[in-house]
Parts: structure tokens; sequence; C-alpha cells
């Protein structure tokens, strides 16, 4: 792969780059049943926010459990601009990003100070943090547990008749979201961050800005989970802190870009075509007969994956097809200890 | 000064109980750098084998919590020898999911075994459920969980420091490779490890049963607050741990008679102040948070 300038683009990503645009923008336009619909719109979302996750977890390699946090102040936000102040949630996306931007540049300064799993668990019980606040303001500012958006369609208060144009809005939310990790992942930028990834005691002595680095990339990570936030919001119609800003979500996202290929660009794609599916299906078989049936396969699904898909689908698949060819399996991007 | 005595006194017991909760952990983080999130449904579970015991056998868990401890030692055999032992030389990454993941498969084997329902033993007989110490109200279930906390924390550091295969626990926490030049057998020791760490859990749980409520979720709040028992004692210290539980007892208390709703904040915002501050906790050995397997 040659380098075009700033960016080290080549042939080789042309099906992923069509594959990406056919499932962003083609089949929200196809698909009309309102069931498949549904699932489509899912699956774009999580897409979306698996990718933002990959940036800071995945390509930096800067292992958050707590974006939840981001993904909640985006519902939030533009939830409580557009209920009592009629703001569009198009500004309340913008809104929610910059809150999550100055949240993540603000407890930068503590966990950027850890490695590995205490980053983990920082960046968790910042999440935690966030949501027994939101709950205990409740005490002082007469919010609701619970909200609920009414249902009144119209392009500027972002809520849409038919589930195709949720299921476009999401395409396009997912489209940016992949845009952003292939440019991050072909230019410099993303050179550094996985060399910040893989040994950031070398990267730190080969003169790379690390603290820069991460930081980019985790408030452009923030600021895209919470514009995540507000189209989930803006799709069910109705947050409450214990949904929105559930570690469930915080796992889902790691999860999604693991079993796809962690630190690619259509890895937490593929990951959440399966999750997505697969949940829905588990909920409809045996949620209703067995409760906590879906989610004992779901532990045993990560399980597995982790321990034998270490680097994913799109991983494992590089690697058989370089045995096929008879060739020896390329340098695959490890994912090391910190 | 009669609140301050009863906050402290309320303090100290809760601590000692957190402190127990937390030991396991620590000795399993220690010694083969893994954080264990399933530590919280291990706990869970021997809430449960705790309640069980009671309901079906009539035996006081605070008698039966010996029996617990050999079955979960067993229990932490094959969390090991099943699972750990295909993770312990890869990535964090793996670490993290796969106890993740086993934490979620046993919370929800448990919902689906046990409902969600919200379960406790009545072990003391009636009107010895708390005791009156100089005017202070002292509940009897905090008391023997704090005094088994003591013994069991006690014991282990005895058998740390004076027993051989204590002593190569300590070893193989302390340098790897070292340990392993000195003819210790690493993976035995992870083992050992993990079946001592899981059989403490569970006794620590069955302990807690009678004076906490047992249902399938409640290891999520006891992993957390475990982890900051664990990094404010010091990673890998069993003394720490002692320390870290009481002081971490005794903010909450405090917190909980000024402030009830943010009681559980506390625990999360002293983790990230201390992560960021003293990662290597009040009496831990710098440098111990970034320490992995080689």
């Amino acid at each position: 792969m040659r380098a075009h300038g700033y960016l080290a683009t080549g042939r080789r990503d042309l099906p992923g780059l069509a594959l990406t645009l056919l499932v962003a923008v083609a089949l929200p336009l196809l698909v009309r049943d309102e069931y498949y619909a549904n699932v489509l719109v899912l699956i774009l979302i999580y897409a979306g926010l698996a990718s933002s996750w990959n940036l800071i977890g995945g390509v930096a390699g800067q292992f958050s459990l707590g974006h939840s946090a981001f993904f909640g102040i985006g519902a939030y936000s533009s939830t409580i601009l557009y209920n009592y102040l009629g703001v569009s949630p198009w500004l309340g996306l913008l809104v929610g990003g910059v809150i999550s931007v100055a949240l993540a540049a603000l407890i930068s300064f503590p966990v950027f100070r850890m490695r590995g799993v205490f980053f983990a668990m920082a960046t968790l019980a910042v999440s935690e943090t966030i949501r027994i606040l939101v709950i205990y303001a409740r005490k002082f500012v007469p919010l609701p547990y619970s909200i609920s958006i009414n249902y009144e369609p119209g392009f500027w208060r972002m809520i849409f008749e038919d589930r195709s144009s949720y299921a476009l809005l999401a395409g396009c939310y997912f489209l940016v979201c992949a845009a952003v990790t292939f440019v991050l992942t072909r230019s410099y930028t993303g050179y550094y961050l996985r060399a910040i990834r893989d040994n950031e005691d070398a990267a730190d002595a080969s003169g790379i800005h690390i603290r820069r680095y991460k930081l980019l990339a985790f408030v452009v990570s923030a600021f895209l989970t919470a514009a995540g936030g507000t189209l989930m919001a803006q799709y069910i119609l109705y947050i409450e802190p214990g949904t929105v800003f559930s570690m469930e979500l915080s796992v889902d996202l790691p999860l999604m870009s693991i079993l796809g290929g962690i630190g690619t660009v259509l890895g937490p794609f593929v990951g959440a075509l399966i999750l997505i599916p697969l949940r829905e299906l588990l909920v409809e078989h045996l949620g209703g007969t067995l409760p906590g049936a879906h989610l004992v396969l779901y532990g045993l699904l990560l399980i597995l994956i982790v321990i034998l898909l270490p680097n994913g689908l799109l991983g494992g698949l590089a690697r058989l097809g370089a045995r096929l060819r008879g060739r020896r399996p390329a340098a695959r991007p490890e994912v090391r200890k910190a | 000064m009669q609140v301050l005595l009863q906050l402290l006194i309320s303090g100290v017991l809760l601590g000692a109980v957190y402190a127990l909760g937390a030991l396991g952990l620590n000795l399993i983080f220690g010694v083969a750098k893994v954080v264990n999130f399933a530590h919280g449904e291990f706990l869970m579970l021997g809430m449960f084998a705790g309640y069980w015991l009671m309901t079906l056998t009539g035996i006081n868990p605070y008698y039966g919590a010996p029996l617990i401890g050999v079955a979960f030692f067993l229990l932490g055999l094959l969390f090991y020898g099943g699972l750990m032992r295909f993770t312990i030389y890869k990535p964090e990454l793996t670490q993290v999911f796969a106890t993740l993941g086993l934490g979620i498969l046993l919370q929800n084997l448990a919902l689906m075994a046990w409902s969600a329902d919200y379960r406790t033993v009545q072990v003391m007989p009636p009107g010895f459920e708390s005791i009156n110490f100089l005017g202070v109200f002292v509940p009897t279930n905090r008391l023997v969980a704090a005094g088994y906390a003591a013994v069991i924390l006690g014991a282990v550091i005895v058998f740390l420091k004076t027993t051989f295969t204590g002593r190569a626990i300590e070893a193989v926490s302390q340098d790897l490779m070292a340990a392993r030049l000195m003819g210790v057998n690493p993976n035995r020791i992870f083992l050992i490890t993990f079946g001592l760490g899981i059989a403490l859990t569970g006794v620590a749980g069955a302990v807690l049963v009678p004076s906490f409520y047992a249902f399938p979720s409640v290891g999520s709040f006891f992993v957390l607050v475990s982890f900051v028992v664990v990094v404010l004692g010091g990673l890998g210290s069993v003394a720490g741990t002692a320390l870290g539980g009481l002081v971490l007892g005794i903010v909450e208390t405090g917190t909980g008679y000024l402030a009830p709703d943010l009681k559980e904040a506390t625990h999360f915002v002293l983790l990230i102040l201390l992560l960021a501050l003293r990662p290597h906790g009040l009496l831990g050995v710098k440098g111990a948070e970034k320490e992995t397997l080689k």
C-alpha cells in the first residue's frame, strides 16, 4: 500500500468502501418491511456507536468501559432541550456532543494516567458517577425519572413517520463514523495511535505526543457516541437514566468491535450486524418464557469470542484467506497488553 | 459525640465486611494480574449458598461457612482450569471480557434458577439482632461478619508468610520470572490462587447473607466496591485490603449520614481520584498497577 500524500489509501480499500455505502445508503431505501427496518435502524446506530468506541478503544487501544456516559449525555441533552425549550434535536445533537467532548477532556486528566484494565475501571466509574448524579439532580430540578418525547413527525423535530427514514438517518450516522475511522486509521495520526496502543513507552520515546493523540481520539469518540445517543433517543422517543447510562451499553460497544475485528474500519459494523439480530431473535424466543436465558447465551458468546477469535471475524477471515492462498499469515494487528 | 461514635462503629463494621468481600479479588489480582470482573457474581453465589444451606438443612451460615469455602475452592479450581487457563498469558482485553462474560452468564443463570426475589436469612434469635454498646446500636450480624473478616484476614496473612505454598504464591506475585527460576511452577500457583480466592469470596458471601439481601444482580454492586477497596488499600497487599475496607466503610457511612443519595457515588469518586493520584494504594508497592504477566 503506497502512501498518497497524507492519506495512505489503496485499491484494496475499494470493496470495503462500496460495501459501506451500500449498507448505509442503499439498504435503508430498499428495506420496506417494518420489522426488518427496525432491526436495520438498530444495527446501523449500534454500528456507528461501536465505530465511535473503536476509535479510542480499538485504534488507540484505550479500553473504555464508560461510553454509556457519552451516549446518555447525548440522549439527555437533546431530549431536555427539545421537550422543555423546543430546541431542534439537530442542535441538541451538537450540544450533547460538545458537553461530551468537554467531559472527555476533563476526565482525560485522571484517566489517561492509567493503562489497560485500570483505564477501563476508571471510565466505568465515571459513567456510574454520572448516572448517580443525573438521578440525584432530580432533587434540585423538576425532572421526571423517565422522559417521553411526543410523537410529532417533522424533519426539524428529527421524528419520522416511516422507519426507512430513520434507517437512512442511522445509515448516514454510521457512514460518518466509518469515514472518520477510515481517515484516522489511514493517516499519520492513526499510525501514532497504533504506536501508542502497541507500546506506549516506545511511542513516547519516539517523540509522539501521547496525551495529544489519545485526547484527540477520545474527544472525537465522545462526540460521535453522544450523537448516537441523540439518534437513539429520537428513535425510541423515551429515555431514563437506567437504560441510557447502562453498563450493558458500555460492554456492548467493545463486544461488537471485538467480534467484528477490533481497530478495523468495518469490524464494528460486522459485530453489530451479527449481535443485534441475534439479540432480537433471542429476546423474541426466550425473553418471555425464560427471563435471563438470552443473557446467559450472550455471556457465553462473549467468552467464546475473546478466547477463540481475539482478532474478530475480519481478522479470522484474513488469516483464513492467507492460508488458503498458501501464504504465511500477514503480520496481523495484534491487540497487546499495555 | 454519640452520633460520631455510632458512625465510626457502623463504618468499621461495614468496612470489615467490604474487606472480607474484596480479599479474593485482591489475591487473584496480586498473583495472576487478572481483574476478575465475575468476582461479584462469585460473591452472589456464596450468598445464595449460605441462603440455601440455611433454608434446606437448617445449618446456620456462620457455622456452614467453612463447608461453603471447601465447595468454592473446587469451584475456583474449575474456574481456572475451565476458563482462565486459556486467557492467562493473553492480552488484558481477553481477561476483561472473558470474566465479564462469565459474570453475565452466572448472574442470569442465578436469575433463571432463583428468580429476582430478594432473600435473606434470620440467624440471630429475636431480641438479639442488635446490642447496645455505650449507647450505640451495634447489629450483631455485622459484628459476627466483622469477626469472621478479622480471623480470615489474619489466617491468610499467616498462610502467605509461613507456609511453603503461601510463600510460593507471594513469590509469583512479586516476580513471576524469578519465581519460575527458583523452581516454582506458576501454573500450579495460579490454580491454587484461583481456588483460594474464590473460596474466600464464597465464605464472604455466606457470612454476608444474614445482613445483606441476596439477589442475582447483587454482584454488580460488590464488584465495584471490592475494586475500590483493592485499589485503596494497595494491589496485592492483604493488610492493605483490610485498611482499604475500613477507610471505605467509614467514608461511606459518613457520606450516607450527610447525603444518603450520594453514598454510592463516593465509591466511584474515590476510585477515580485514587487511581489518578495514588494508583498503588495506601500500602501497595509503587508501580504494581502497571505490572502485567510477562
